[in-house]
């Protein structure tokens, strides 16, 4: 069907499909079950070996996420502080150096675009690392001010170490400098790696963030020490499991970007996915504060809240009742909690129902089991405070388990 | 001698939307005959051998547009109906370098990231932007348009639904939509895109078969037009009808047929018959005479009822506007047999892209001078053209290893100038070979040498396009899709609900609403008028959105 | 003068006549207003600017045609104007004269199309007059649901449009809802056939605009430029002296004007202008602040950082680019036009020959050039009384304003001569009359007014960037977000001309809000 006539070599201007992180030859090789989804164009592991497992050792050892695909974009400059609290809806001003915030961001209209954390080197140094591709909206929101955005999301990987015996491996690694940092601190522990005390497990843990050409020495280096505490790489499974656990929402599920939802309406303001506390009416204009400030007035429509399910068997994708007849909403995150023993959830509901009204509440679970369904409805209770909390992810020097 | 048969209803045009309303008023019970011109049926959607061994899909060459709905309801694959989507794209530029819209995400992204970092999000921006406007208006193609003049509840309750569908949006999306609908492509897509070769590419669509330019208000709605399409539900997808397009209207006569239906080929109308105000029938150029109470023409309005109808059975309010509606050709089309794969020098080996649709016009002021030849009565000298080879996933239109190529072309005038005279007329052989050189001329830039391996080309010009097809002026929508002519206003305000001054005469082509383009909607929306009518209305489908 | 605090209830930036015409409305209820012009000279595109002798009293803008009645009325404007009647040249010598509906050759007979042109110039002032009710009001937002007062009260306006519509009957309404949006070109060449009179049409449309006839959506131009009747008037003594009737209504409304006043910044805090800061420190307080200046020279002063990153981008969109140059000559004599008669010199000129031709200057516009058959809109004001100095205003269709490598001298010599090569092919003898020429690109006027790309609109009137559109959605209103800042000039509905709706609108706007 081509020419034949000369040697074509040509390749693609652009490589096709899925690409490797810096990480991939490691976790290839760990891999027994093959499972590979994309995540930002990078191939990215679903499960390494078994997600139970891995699973577990999020709770019980360590273990190692691959978080390269993440974006980042970092912002500098003079007007750096000034533009991010402009897109922000916290004040960033309370981000210290050597500090991260979780934190959102709004369109116009108040709708969430995205959920990410905001990292401040230096006065004037921040990165953002999100979920959804941000460079468009960072440029149109720095246009105006005297910053530089820099695009880093492929130039520099990232790597989740979170369990209990975490701090101990990076003590065994050498870098136990990183005794000192408190939940949501930031520093330079070794040039060109930074260390963050952040994570999506909401257990003890660190993001470790490095260029490209330093991860595998890294990756390498972090191996050689676990040899006592238990390592291992996992999947993103066995990571939702446990972020469902913290209570932490995720986009594209309990939440969908603004900027990528087709239809109408299926936006949410950070007051309808329950964060009052990360918006501050009280600084200067941001981006949506105007819309937020009506909403606040006619009211939500909606409410995200934890709740917990009666009986055993997993909710996602359950419809929510009150009184056992009126559809009043769904669950977006369910699962059995392992380490709580609880059947947990996070749901979207119509206000006022997880609001003013609580009571009442019931979820209808299908489950289908060896090819026969069955309909389950089963009691729910709004939950205030997180499902999974344990001290050992806050105490500071941390405990070696 | 000429043959004085009645049936219930007679449909004037095998064209894809006659083909429809036939299909939909034989299922509900009605003796329909249909009356072809040519000896072959199909109108702009056909497929014919002209050289041996290879199919043209001789004027429209892709399909999208095609609704669902109608491909269900009158079985088109049990007809043989088969569409398959193509993937990828490219534009080709000077330099040898090239931008491919390839169909995988990941490699989408990463190409424009290599024509612009800015880009890769431009495209997100402006995908979800046309997906909006592609969900907003595909509720209203199946839907006749509402009368604004008129106080009959079915016109109060359809300005109701489209009031309220617009209401819906919000404040700030009825302004975007707004925008959306009034804006030319190109300003769109400098609002959006950093890389003159992305929109270059992406702003064809919003000027194929329109007489405006890529700056001209209007342009963007044109694009809408193009991307509100499906295949299996993946709106904006093209594919290529398996055995070219003529297959459609194949699988609709098909279905015709065997569900009572007569087709007629080889004398096109005379005249349509009328007394007291009544359509009572049609008088073949032949001599032969068919009698119906219902006559619904698939050719465009101006056609309709200029050449075929005595003036003085139309209100002369209509006459004017009708003559007024405007038809503009501004498409060439040219169809190649090959007799290998060209050399795309720039493009890998094997490259996937190739099977889509490419492109050599690299800016949009490119594409604007393009326009501005046009609007003297000249064809593009830099022509900006959809070309494509459906042989590489059809293995139905070339022999193994042989090749078919269709290129559709954007600009060519129906009165071509010259020596100062304007004129249809000047459209001969020289004229036309000069046309064809200056299109292989730009091809150049993607695939040098491409003239070696041409056993045989096809090349029409929008005279061509209406003599054969019946298109005045080779317009290929049958009237210019600009907001004076569309919706309640097309094709005449008054009778956009497909019914005409006379009694039991209907309109069923591109000129009504919802427009141009392989769609079947003219024809559905009409079939529904026509049932309602004869008192059949519960025979025909209801569509929910 | 620095370092001093002064108190209005509503400071004004621009002296323009929307400027003056914002400051009156509100003086006139009774409130204290300041208006703040950077330059010598008020009236910004009416304005003689900053030109050194010899002075043309009517440098940029010339003529007033769609100046709204009731702003004139509102404001007790005291106008010295003299109607005038208009002729469409052309290059054979069988000029058409336009009077209202009325088209008649240079012997007085009539001309082929005049019942044509008389039905057509009825209706399109029907529909003109028609749309013109949109004028003033606030463009609709339609934001809350039908019970909610101010969407209710949006509706009740719309609906008197509609019904405005009906009482047309049905045959008007239909040709309305068909020629809203369509071009000017196909509409005129339908009725009329093209020539003079199509293309004084035309002409007419598209003058000021980045669109040739044949653009959807010219028709709607038309519409609007007829909105106020198309009442033509050449101000006595120049458009010098309807800038002095403007300042005139402002000062005796109590407004305090000052000139050489250049605004530095808008001062915002919680939300809310508090007033602003000039160049020289000068602090001035104000509960509203209302800027003629356009949303992007407005969203500067006041800080990005207040604006959503949505309208920061939009205005950064917004298309703005000048086509109208002027050509400004002083004459030994009056020009003599070949086949015109002497009376009609005093006619507003028009060498637009037909829409092809009009069409035919819009191209090179596009890629930065410049026709060498450019459309031409001339007064000779002085026609009247050939002792006095001669001038020529003429108003030039279309100049690039960003030319590429800028508007070098050369390039400016080149237009020159092209433009006098028209004139002389109309007026033979003209270009050994001339003393002293001045011709003014859009880049120029950009200079001079701070009118974005120096358009006549402060933003073009594409039917994508009017009505609740219009400057940006998000900004369509008058509001502009932060409590009490306005947008009061032509960037705002219903759009350019020396109109005076916006001013006015913005004001009313400011007072319904309870900024004052």
């Amino acid at each position: 069907m081509t020419d034949t006539s000369a040697a074509r070599t040509l390749e693609e201007a652009v490589p096709l499909g899925l690409i490797p992180t810096v990480f991939q030859p490691r976790l290839e090789a760990l891999s027994s079950a093959k499972s590979w989804m994309g995540w930002a164009g990078y191939q990215s592991a679903v499960v390494i070996e078994n997600m139970e497992f891995e699973y577990f050792a999020i709770r019980n050892q360590s273990t190692l996420f691959d978080v390269s695909p993440m974006h980042k974009y970092r912002i500098q400059g003079p007007d750096a502080e000034a533009m991010l609290n402009r897109m922000m809806t916290r004040d960033v001003r309370k981000i210290r150096p050597g500090r991260v915030g979780y934190t959102l961001w709004c369109d116009e209209e108040g709708m969430v675009i995205d959920d990410g954390t905001l990292f401040r080197f230096g006065p004037d140094d921040f990165r953002l690392c999100c979920q959804e591709r941000m460079l468009g909206w960072v440029l149109d929101a720095a246009w105006g001010f005297d910053v530089q955005v820099t695009d880093e999301s492929d130039t520099i990987s990232g790597l989740s170490l979170q369990g209990p015996t975490s701090f101990s491996i990076l003590k065994d690694a050498g870098l136990d400098a990183a005794a000192a940092l408190k939940p949501f601190d930031l520093a330079e522990i070794e040039p060109g790696l930074w260390i963050s005390r952040t994570g999506f497990t909401g257990d003890l843990g660190y993001e470790l963030w490095m260029k490209n050409a330093d991860g595998l020495a890294l990756w390498d280096r972090l191996w050689d020490a676990a040899r006592d505490w238990g390592l291992k790489a996992i999947g993103f499974e066995a990571l939702n499991l446990a972020r469902i656990e913290a209570g932490f929402i995720a986009a594209q599920v309990d939440f969908q970007p603004i900027h990528s939802t087709l239809r109408l309406g299926r936006g949410r303001t950070p007051l309808e996915l329950g964060f009052e506390r990360l918006v501050d009416f009280e600084k200067d204009h941001f981006n949506g504060r105007r819309a937020l400030l009506q909403q606040r007035q006619k009211g939500l429509r909606t409410h995200l809240v934890k709740i917990e399910l009666g009986g055993f068997k997993p909710s996602n994708g359950a419809l929510l009742y009150h009184r056992k007849t009126k559809e009043v909403g769904h669950v977006t995150s369910g699962a059995w909690s392992p380490t709580t023993k609880r059947n947990i959830a996070l749901a979207e509901l119509k206000a006022p129902y997880g609001g003013q009204v609580q009571d009442d509440l019931w979820a209808e679970i299908y489950v289908h089991e060896e090819g026969q369904w069955d309909r389950r409805l089963v009691p729910v209770t709004v939950q205030t405070s997180p499902f999974f909390s344990h001290p050992r992810a806050r105490a500071t020097p941390p405990r070696p388990f | 001698m000429g043959q004085h048969d009645t049936f219930d209803a007679i449909i004037a045009g095998s064209g894809h939307n006659g083909l429809t309303t036939a299909c939909y008023l034989a299922r509900a019970g009605l003796r329909v005959l249909v009356v072809e011109k040519n000896d072959w049926i199909g109108g702009a959607a056909v497929s014919r051998s002209l050289h041996d061994g290879w199919t043209y899909s001789n004027c429209s060459y892709v399909c999208s547009l095609l609704r669902r709905e109608i491909i269900r309801d009158l079985e088109l694959p049990r007809f043989g109906l088969q569409v398959i989507p193509y993937e990828g794209g490219a534009t080709f530029t000077r330099e040898g370098d090239y931008f491919a819209y390839y169909s995988d995400h990941d490699a989408l992204n990463r190409e424009l990231a290599r024509q612009n970092p800015r880009d890769v999000d431009a495209y997100e921006r402006f995908s979800q932007a046309v997906m909006r406007q592609c969900r907003f208006i595909r509720p209203f193609l199946l839907r006749t348009a509402p009368d604004p003049t008129s106080l009959k509840p079915r016109d109060l309750s359809e300005l109701l639904y489209l009031v309220k569908k617009a209401n819906d949006l919000g404040a700030r999306e009825l302004g975007e939509t707004q925008r959306f609908w009034t804006m030319s492509i190109a300003d769109f897509l400098d609002e959006h895109f950093e890389s003159d070769l992305v929109k270059a590419h992406i702003a064809g669509g919003g000027i194929i078969g329109t007489g405006l330019g890529v700056y001209s208000p209007g342009t963007a709605y044109v694009l809408l037009h193009h991307y509100m399409g499906d295949v299996d539900g993946t709106i904006g997808a093209w594919g290529f009808a398996r055995g070219g397009m003529g297959s459609i209207t194949q699988a609709l006569a098909a279905s015709f047929e065997s569900s009572g239906g007569t087709i007629v080929t080889g004398s096109g109308i005379d005249q349509f018959l009328t007394k007291g105000g009544k359509v009572t029938g049609v008088a073949l150029e032949n001599g032969d005479v068919y009698h119906a109470s219902v006559v619904a023409s698939n050719m465009d309005v101006r056609r309709t009822f200029i050449n075929h109808t005595a003036e003085s059975d139309l209100p002369s309010e209509f006459v004017t506007a009708v003559k007024r509606f405007k038809t503009r050709g501004s498409s060439g089309k040219i169809n190649v047999s090959l007799d290998r794969f060209p050399t795309f020098p720039a493009a890998p080996d094997g490259a996937r892209f190739l099977s889509g649709d490419m492109h050599c016009s690299t800016s949009l002021q490119e594409l604007e001078k393009a326009y501005d030849d046009w609007k003297v009565g000249r064809w593009s000298q830099e022509p900006y053209f959809d070309m494509l080879i459906p042989t590489q996933i059809d293995p139905t239109m070339a022999p193994p290893g042989k090749h078919m190529m269709t290129v559709f072309v954007q600009y060519a005038p129906y009165d071509l100038e010259v020596d100062g005279v304007r004129s249809p007329d000047n459209w001969n052989e020289t004229q036309r070979q000069a046309f064809a050189t200056c299109v292989f001329d730009k091809m150049e830039q993607a695939c040098p040498g491409i003239r070696d391996h041409i056993l045989h080309a096809e090349v029409r010009s929008p005279y061509e396009l209406e003599q054969e097809v019946g298109l005045t002026e080779g317009n290929i929508f049958q009237g210019e899709l600009t907001f004076d002519q569309l919706l309640f206003n097309r094709p005449v305000p008054g009778y956009a609900q497909y019914r005409t001054p006379i009694g039991g005469m209907y309109l069923v082509g591109s000129s009504t609403h919802p427009g141009g383009g392989v769609m079947g909607a003219p024809g559905a929306n009409a079939a529904r008028e026509i049932l309602r009518d004869v008192g059949k209305g519960q025979a025909m489908p209801v569509y929910t959105d | 003068m620095s370092n001093t605090t002064q108190n209005f209830d509503a400071v004004i930036i621009g002296g323009g006549h929307n400027g003056l015409t914002a400051a009156t409305t509100l003086a006139r209820k009774g409130h204290s207003v300041c208006v703040l012009e950077r330059s010598s000279v008020l009236g910004g595109m009416m304005s003689v600017g900053g030109a050194e002798a010899p002075s043309f009293t009517s440098r940029l803008a010339h003529l007033l045609y769609n100046l709204n009645p009731k702003v004139e009325r509102e404001l007790g404007l005291r106008l010295n104007a003299r109607n005038l009647t208009t002729v469409s040249l052309a290059p054979n010598g069988e000029h058409v004269e336009i009077d209202g509906g009325k088209a008649r050759m240079m012997d007085g007979a009539l001309h082929p199309k005049a019942v044509a042109f008389a039905t057509l110039q009825t209706r399109l002032q029907r529909f003109a007059t028609l749309l013109s009710r949109l004028s003033l009001r606030t463009p609709p937002k339609l934001s809350g649901s039908w019970t909610d007062p101010e969407t209710f009260g949006e509706l009740m306006g719309l609906a008197g449009i509609g019904l405005g519509l009906k009482g047309m009957g049905k045959v008007e309404m239909r040709e309305f809802l068909r020629a809203l949006l369509t071009n000017v070109h196909d509409l005129m060449v339908d009725d009329l056939d093209d020539g003079p009179l199509a293309g004084a049409m035309a002409a007419d449309a598209v003058r000021g605009s980045f669109s040739g006839p044949k653009a959807p959506g010219t028709l709607f131009s038309l519409l609007y430029r007829l909105g106020n009747g198309a009442n033509l008037r050449a101000p006595v003594g120049g458009m010098a002296s309807a800038v002095a009737a403007f300042e005139d209504a402002a000062a005796r409304a109590g407004c305090v004007i000052k000139r050489q006043s250049a605004v530095r910044s808008v001062l915002v805090q919680g939300d809310r202008v508090h007033g602003v800061e000039l160049d020289d420190g000068t602090v001035i307080h104000a509960k509203a602040v209302l800027s003629s200046i356009g949303p992007q020279a407005t969203i500067n002063l006041a800080g990005i950082q207040h604006f959503d990153v949505e309208i920061a981008r939009r205005a950064k969109n917004l298309r703005a680019k000048g086509t109208a140059g002027k050509l400004n000559l002083l004459l030994k004599a009056r020009p003599e036009f070949s086949g015109l008669p002497a009376p009609l010199h005093q006619a507003r000129l028009l060498i637009a020959p037909s829409s092809d031709y009009v069409e035919h200057a819009f191209n090179p516009v596009k890629y930065g050039s410049f026709s060498e058959a450019p459309t031409l809109e001339i007064l000779l004001p002085n026609a009247h009384t050939p002792e006095t100095p001669q001038t020529l205003s003429a108003v030039v269709g279309y100049m690039p304003h960003d030319p590429p490598g800028g508007w070098t001298d050369a390039l400016r010599t080149k237009a020159e001569q092209q433009i006098m090569a028209v004139l002389e092919a109309y007026a033979p003898g003209i270009g050994d009359r001339v003393q002293h020429s001045e011709l003014l690109t859009p880049t120029d006027i950009q200079t001079e007014t701070g009118a974005a790309g120096g358009h006549w609109h402060h933003g073009e009137m594409g039917i994508d960037q009017i009505l609740n559109v219009r400057p940006i959605n998000g900004m369509a209103h008058y509001q502009c977000g932060v409590e009490g800042l306005y947008l009061c000039g032509a960037s705002a509905h219903p759009g350019g001309d020396i109109n005076g709706a916006p001013g006015r609108n913005s004001a009313l706007q400011a007072l319904k809000d309870g900024a004052l």
